[in-house]
């Protein structure tokens, strides 16, 4: 420099710099108790860690504590929003075990509280996903709309969220053609606003902006990683236990598995309207068709013990295939129930498809996998003789990477 | 979604919402609300709180002056609604179906609040 010659620089020492970034448990996008340890270099996301744990309430021992119709509530309170689908995984895997069956028109009534569940389930994950992006007006359409699923539910079971419909055997309710009317004509309502924000989800360019190539997910990661339900679907791959098993009366009621190749946020999302207009033509289907006989059972005639054995039941539930497994030996409690829920798998293992993205992105990711927490709290280990806690993921206990 | 349009619309239409303490929420009729034991009819069999999910029920001493030739025991159910989740459970394992169900769902309180009023009230 002093000679007036310019040095070249030779090299650039860079430094790292990773920052971590909790987001969660309380964050004003996630509408539940997760925590993602974002380690951020610049606004680039490098890696993820998933902790759970916020929300565990010992279900799984809660049902061996108590007798198989005390458990079949307590089953239904596993997740507000899928409580029809956890009743109704827990009645059949019981059902199994006896080998009751019920009667047509009680499979149909069954369906069409799950479809109206799985309705209702999917337009608040998209208002939800509407919400994050910043798009307020189309969250409160779409919840102002959502309320009329509600009533629908309302009508059918008794009450909008829990709809403790199901029992061993039949269901608790009946339908009359009364009701019949009313639920069509709520359907009727609901049908062409579906329709609109199906579009809207399609074409608005700032949903799209947003949501087009963020967090894609090939075919290859879903299947690897174990994902269900429609992140499964929302990459190419068509699977769908409804289909696959037909319990129920799915065998009698026509519906196509919605499937989409793009493997992007936008894809789950517009795979979760189409879903809940397929849902929709399924509900006025059923109406339609309700087999004539009784439904309700009378719950005072019911046995009060069943006989032992294993059994396992799985159920399309709107974030993914659910599976309850009961082990009986005898008596009127049963020995163990293992619940085996999709959002164990979608979030759990979902750490990698956040990666290069930005920061801001996270919220959007995470809400496109339509996370339900209180469904996946499960491994938390407790290690009596030191008193210590320690958190796992099942793949490290299965590997026996952790000591128990 | 054109803003322009979707702020005149709504600027011209009514809300969505209801005026919830001035007009009242539309709910139908056998909606899962308050119950309460109908002591003409209730026979004190205990299995309400027995079938419980919730272990609200429990099960009380009829006042001394009420003698029911029906209810040798004595007892009556009494709910405490705080605990309830209104899964009717007790109404459709009760063997006499003593239980009185209606639609009231506004049972919002600072106090615990329990049925053994409504149930007393039943005697007459």
């Amino acid at each position: 420099m002093e000679n007036g010659m310019v040095e070249k620089a030779t090299s650039i020492i860079k430094i790292p710099v990773t920052l971590e970034i909790p987001i969660g448990p309380q964050h004003p996008a996630l509408h539940e108790p997760v925590l993602l340890k974002i380690y951020a270099d610049g606004e680039e996301v490098v890696g993820v860690e998933i902790g759970t744990g916020y929300n565990h309430r010992g279900i799984e021992k809660l049902l061996e504590n108590n007798t198989f119709y005390k458990g079949k509530f307590i089953a239904s309170r596993v997740c507000g929003i899928c409580n029809a689908v956890h009743e109704n995984c827990f009645v059949r895997a019981v059902e199994y075990l006896v080998g009751m069956k019920p009667s047509p028109r009680a499979e149909y009534l069954r369906v069409l509280v799950m479809e109206l569940e799985r309705l209702h389930s999917h337009m608040l994950i998209n208002a939800i996903m509407a919400e994050i992006i910043g798009f307020d007006t189309l969250f409160m359409y779409i919840m102002r709309d959502r309320e009329l699923v509600m009533k629908a539910k309302e009508i059918v079971a008794g009450n909008r969220v829990s709809a403790d419909f199901h029992m061993f055997n039949g269901v608790r309710r009946d339908i009359d053609d009364v009701k019949r009317d009313k639920l069509i004509d709520l359907l009727r309502r609901v049908e062409p606003r579906l329709k609109y924000y199906r579009k809207l989800f399609e074409d608005d360019p700032t949903i799209s902006k947003r949501l087009t190539e963020i967090g894609v997910l090939k075919a290859k990661d879903v299947t690897s990683y174990g994902m269900l339900g429609p992140v499964l679907r929302g990459s190419g791959i068509k699977s769908d236990a409804r289909a696959e098993d037909r319990y129920d009366a799915y065998n009698e009621i026509p519906f196509n598995v919605v499937v989409r190749g793009e493997g992007d946020s936008l894809a789950r999302m517009l795979v979760r309207w189409d879903e809940a207009l397929e849902s929709l033509e399924m509900c006025k289907y059923i109406l339609e068709h309700l087999p004539s006989g009784p439904a309700a059972v009378d719950e005072r005639k019911l046995p009060r013990t069943f006989p032992a054995g294993e059994s396992f039941a799985r159920v399309e539930a709107p974030r993914g295939e659910l599976t309850y497994y009961i082990q009986h030996a005898g008596g009127n409690k049963p020995y163990r129930v293992k619940v085996r829920t999709p959002s164990l798998n979608n979030i759990i293992n979902s750490g990698f498809s956040y990666l290069g993205h930005s920061v801001a992105d996270v919220p959007v990711i995470l809400v496109s996998y339509d996370p339900c927490i209180s469904c996946m709290e499960r491994a938390i280990i407790v290690d009596l003789k030191n008193k210590v806690e320690k958190r796992a993921t099942l793949r490290e206990i299965a590997m026996k990477e952790v000591r128990l | 979604m054109s803003i322009v349009r979707e702020a005149l619309k709504n600027l011209l239409s009514k809300p969505a919402t209801i005026e919830y303490p001035k007009k009242p929420v539309p709910i139908e009729k056998d909606f899962r609300g308050r119950h309460y034991a109908d002591l003409r009819k209730c026979t004190g069999c205990t299995l309400c709180a027995i079938e419980c999910p919730s272990n609200c029920i429990t099960m009380e001493k009829l006042p001394e002056n009420a003698k029911l030739k029906h209810n040798p025991r004595g007892l009556y159910p009494n709910i405490r609604y705080m605990s309830c989740v209104f899964c009717y459970r007790c109404v459709r394992v009760c063997p006499v179906d003593a239980y009185v169900t209606t639609n009231e769902y506004r049972l919002s309180s600072v106090k615990e609040v329990f049925s053994k009023e409504l149930t007393l009230q039943t005697l007459g």
